[in-house]
């Protein structure tokens, strides 16, 4: 009786702290597509997702950059991710969102193709970035698989980051 | 003993008036040492001090003062020639002579000082020995605020501030002050500074009564040194004046219970508004009339009103809006009434809160002298500072970041600008240099000059020095004009000075006043003549937050120019441009003033450009001016700079940004940076864009004639889609004023022209008709209404808001197609 009661405490034990392991261990994310592919940030880098407004051109910069827009009084500069990432653009839907990101103080709003949803994900379910790294693939944070799509992890700080 | 009080009362009165003079005087002096009348003033303060204290039976002041008077005796007969190092020593025992007075003042007694040391010094200097040691400069003369020496004494009981509190809180509040006294003094010891104008008294040995007096004195010299920081917080333009002058003003004595008669210091310090200094002259408790903010406070403050200046320009605009809609309706007037209340309301307000926010710039220039004192000696050079224009203000902000960059150029121009004497005088010029520091406003801007007649900078040579460092190229360098070559003082890295001495050459200071200049959207412009001196003129903005723009249009784009930069705006037909040398020009009255086009300058593509005449704003800066040229004027506005962020900061041309009334962004030119632009952009002034050439005579087939139609209602789409069917041309259909509006912006259609509803849901046909006349490219776009409004008003509102015929329903298919025909100019032979 007793050795049975022993067991179920460690079985419970054992359970108990898995799952705080577990709830240690899973990352919440929110993924979007831009181009044919699904992409996806932490979720609490995420500021805000607004349906697209009208921004404002800003001249000497990268095409990637659409310009500044007004977020409530702020000015935010608005980055089109399709262009950033080498993709040709393509006209805003009804499913284009901007999310606004933030890594410190740091600000900027992300022109997405759509929205998929939010995500969680086991931490040992996240890969590395493959090693080709180049410009580009150097946002990528790591992988993350689930069982039937790959999602690609971003580097908030390095989107956020100015490279012109 | 109340004579003697009496007696006390009145030498203290005499004592701190003739001390008052005495800062003066000893300033003067150093500058004019064989000046007998000075001498004999100083002379006769010491001597006049000593006769009363000894009188009085201070010894250790008498003692003091008859050293002093030996030495000015001295100096007065012409047995000693007045140098730096003498006065140094006069300096510091002038200093402890005051430290002296304001114990006696307060305690009723001399002792507690240490005037030994001192009055070794000044034997030795009477006796010609040099000063072996090296003295540190005392803290005394004139310009240093020192606040230690105002110690008005007004019992603790009597000031409002602390009534309100309980025993507790005013314990706290006295241990405070204790701790704070006793760590400024501890750091004066340390630093064997002999302006140490109050030595600690030793706490232990003191009766309960001496320590209660003591506390009392403590409270009361912390309150002196917040009125001091008040009075230069206070907006008022004689401030920095202030710091030293009222410093022995507000007497009152605690241990003596007779108050001195006030009303003649308050003359003595003339001042435009100083309630608060009468108030403590003559009870030591008035009302308050003047309170601490946080500055924090004061920042909030601004921050909202620049949201609040915001949201004005918004409501002119929907004003603006709405009046046009419901014109000559009888509520309009009180709309309006209240509209321009609100918007002179928030303008008084702004103004108000900027001059909470306003110190003169002599708060800043005030160590000046001081430093060009150290620093000559140091350097051994002699260098006379000339300070003009201390009274001008400007915003705190400013004022605070400004005081780095000052102290790096004057020190600058004292190492590397002004020669050593003996150099001087070898090229023909005086012996003593002369830096000017000169403040004055220019349009919303304040300018601060920095004028040396030094040595002047060699364009030549900053060039050589700097292919040295590898800071440019020689290419860069052969390519560089005189002033780019001046600029090169400000790279990080660079330095002319053959050696580093402790005041400079290590090649960081310059760089930090480029940093912090721009920081404030200054501009820093340098003259300089080999042989003659340097002058560097700093240009700052009066506030950081709030400007007067000129906003102007380009294609679709907005920009706002800074006014403070803008001379005058001129309407040119396109005839009077002319191109020298491939670039562009006009004849401005007698001057040819060089064009730009400011979509050369931003890249704006240019799709429309048929009109005839060409808007120039004529643009200023420094000495040199030039031409923008814009589509379209729309006019002043006040704007709230916003900074682009991290991100996008340093953009070339582009200062910021602002949030319009209508809630967009518009961006703020840079003009310096944009002259800079001028020069080098290619220009396509005149030229006009290929697309709108070939506008017309692109329409092969009847399907190249696109025309939309708006209407709420499905039934009217399909029955003008059935009467234009025929025509052969596409038509695209949208809901209401919102969706057309998208349509167009979209741009994925060219369109010919649109049938317009009137009434709709969200955007009517009117809004809709105002929105798309907004922009330059549709400007010439014929809309068509359709309605069932017959009204003459309603016609008359059509044609105002740009419609270009007016069909009311019901149509024949034939009268709607004929009216689309000619609109569109449809070429029938398609």
């Amino acid at each position: 009786m007793s050795e049975k009661l022993q067991q179920i405490i460690n079985k419970q034990n054992k359970a108990l702290s898995g799952e705080d392991i577990k709830i240690d261990e899973v990352i919440q994310l929110v993924g979007f597509i831009v181009g044919d592919e699904e992409f996806s940030v932490p979720i609490l880098s995420i500021q805000e997702i607004i349906k697209p407004i009208s921004w404002t051109r800003v001249p000497q910069t990268p095409t990637y950059i659409l310009g500044v827009f007004n977020l409530r009084g702020s000015v935010i500069p608005l980055i089109d991710l399709r262009s950033r990432f080498g993709l040709e653009t393509q006209k805003h839907t009804e499913e284009t969102r901007f999310i606004v990101m933030k890594n410190n103080d740091d600000v900027a709003g992300f022109v997405i193709d759509r929205l998929t949803e939010a995500i969680r994900l086991p931490k040992k379910d996240v890969g590395p970035a493959p090693d080709t790294i180049n410009e580009e693939e150097s946002m990528i944070d790591g992988v993350g698989k689930q069982a039937d799509r790959i999602i690609t992890i971003l580097k908030v700080g390095k989107l956020l980051e100015r490279n012109f | 003993m109340d004579e003697f009080q009496e007696i006390l009362q009145d030498f203290l009165v005499e004592s701190f008036e003739l001390i008052e003079q005495l800062d003066q005087d000893l300033v003067e002096l150093e500058s004019r040492p064989d000046d007998l009348d000075l001498l004999n003033r100083i002379f006769r303060v010491a001597h006049t001090i000593k006769g009363a204290s000894s009188f009085l039976n201070f010894d250790v002041l008498t003692h003091l003062t008859h050293h002093m008077e030996n030495l000015l005796n001295m100096a007065r007969h012409g047995d000693l020639v007045i140098d730096a190092d003498v006065m140094d020593v006069i300096l510091e025992s002038i200093d402890l002579m005051k430290a002296l007075l304001v114990r006696i003042r307060d305690s009723g007694e001399d002792s507690g000082l240490e005037v030994n040391p001192c009055v070794v010094r000044l034997d030795a200097v009477a006796n010609g020995t040099s000063l072996g040691e090296t003295v540190p400069p005392p803290a005394g003369a004139a310009p240093t605020p020192t606040p230690a020496p105002v110690a008005p004494v007004a019992a603790v009981e009597e000031e409002p501030d602390y009534s309100g509190m309980s025993d507790e809180e005013v314990e706290a509040e006295i241990e405070r002050l204790i701790a704070v006294r006793q760590a400024e003094d501890a750091a004066k010891r340390a630093s064997h500074a002999p302006a140490a104008v109050e030595e600690e008294p030793d706490y232990s040995g003191m009766s309960d009564e001496e320590v209660e007096a003591e506390i009392e004195r403590l409270i009361a010299v912390r309150q002196a040194e917040d009125a001091a920081k008040r009075s230069h917080k206070a907006e008022e333009p004689e401030a920095p004046k202030a710091t030293p002058v009222p410093a022995p003003a507000p007497v009152a004595i605690t241990p003596a219970p007779v108050a001195p008669p006030a009303a003649p210091k308050a003359a003595a310090t003339p001042r435009k508004v100083e309630p608060k200094d009468d108030g403590e002259n003559r009870s030591g408790a008035a009302v308050e009339q003047t309170i601490r903010v946080d500055v924090k406070r004061l920042d909030h403050l601004m921050n909202l009103i620049g949201e609040l200046v915001l949201g004005k320009n918004r409501l002119i605009k929907i004003n603006d809006d709405v009046e046009e809609r419901y014109e000559g309706e009888a509520f309009l007037e009180e709309l309006n009434q209240v509209v321009s209340i609100v918007s002179l309301v928030t303008t008084d307000l702004q103004i108000a809160v900027m001059k909470t926010r306003m110190l003169p710039i002599g708060k800043v220039f005030n160590k000046f002298p001081r430093m060009i004192r150290d620093l000559s000696r140091e350097l051994n050079k002699k260098i006379e500072l000339e300070i003009t224009g201390e009274e001008t203000e400007l915003d705190k902000s400013i004022v605070e970041e400004i005081g780095d960059p000052l102290v790096h150029i004057i020190r600058n121009s004292c190492d590397h600008g002004v020669e050593t004497p003996d150099v001087r005088v070898a090229s023909g010029k005086e012996e003593g240099g002369t830096i000017q520091l000169k403040a004055y406003h220019e349009g919303n801007h304040i300018v601060i000059q920095i004028i040396d007649d030094g040595k002047g900078l060699d364009a030549e040579m900053l060039k050589m020095k700097s292919i040295e460092k590898g800071i440019i190229t020689e290419k860069e360098a052969d390519a560089m004009t005189e002033k780019e070559a001046f600029g090169l003082i400000f790279r990080p890295g660079f330095s002319t000075a053959a050696q580093v001495t402790s005041v400079s050459g290590r090649g960081v200071g310059m760089d930090v006043v480029k940093t912090n200049i721009e920081k404030l959207n200054g501009m820093i412009d340098i003259d300089s003549e080999v042989g003659k001196g340097t002058s560097m003129k700093l240009k700052i903005p009066l506030t950081l937050a709030i400007i007067q723009a000129l906003l102007v249009g380009v294609q679709e784009e907005y920009y706002a120019i800074p006014l403070a930069s803008v001379l005058e705006t001129v309407r040119i037909s396109k005839d009077e441009i002319y191109t020298v040398e491939s670039r562009s020009v006009m004849r401005l009255r007698d001057e040819v003033l060089s064009l730009v086009h400011i979509g050369d300058i931003f890249e704006v593509e240019r799709v429309f450009d048929n009109s005839e005449h060409a808007y120039v704003v004529v643009l200023g800066l420094a000495e040199s001016k030039i031409g923008l040229i814009v589509d379209s004027l729309v006019g002043q506005e006040e704007i709230v700079i916003k900074s682009l962020g991290e991100y996008l900061k340093g953009i070339e041309g582009i200062a910021g940004a602002t949030i319009r009334g209508d809630g967009g962004v518009t961006l703020i030119v840079d003009v310096a940076a944009l002259m800079q632009m001028a020069k080098s952009v290619k220009s396509t002034v005149g030229q006009e864009s290929a697309e709108a050439k070939g506008r017309i005579g692109t329409k092969n087939s009847a399907s190249d004639y696109c025309v939309m139609i708006v209407d709420d209602s499905k039934t009217d789409r399909t029955i003008m889609r059935k009467s234009l069917e025929p025509m052969g041309i596409t038509l695209i259909e949208a809901n209401d004023g919102v969706e057309a509006l998208n349509i167009l912006k979209q741009g994925d259609h060219t369109f010919d022209g649109m049938l317009v509803d009137i009434e709709m849901p969200r955007m009517d046909g009117y809004t809709l008709a105002a929105e798309i006349k907004k922009y330059n490219k549709y400007k010439n776009l014929p809309l068509i209404a359709v309605t069932s409004r017959t009204g003459k008003a309603d016609r008359m509102r059509g044609v105002e808001s740009g419609m270009v015929e007016y069909i009311t329903k019901p149509y024949s298919p034939e009268y709607l197609m004929s009216v689309v025909k000619r609109n569109i100019k449809f070429n029938e032979g398609l």
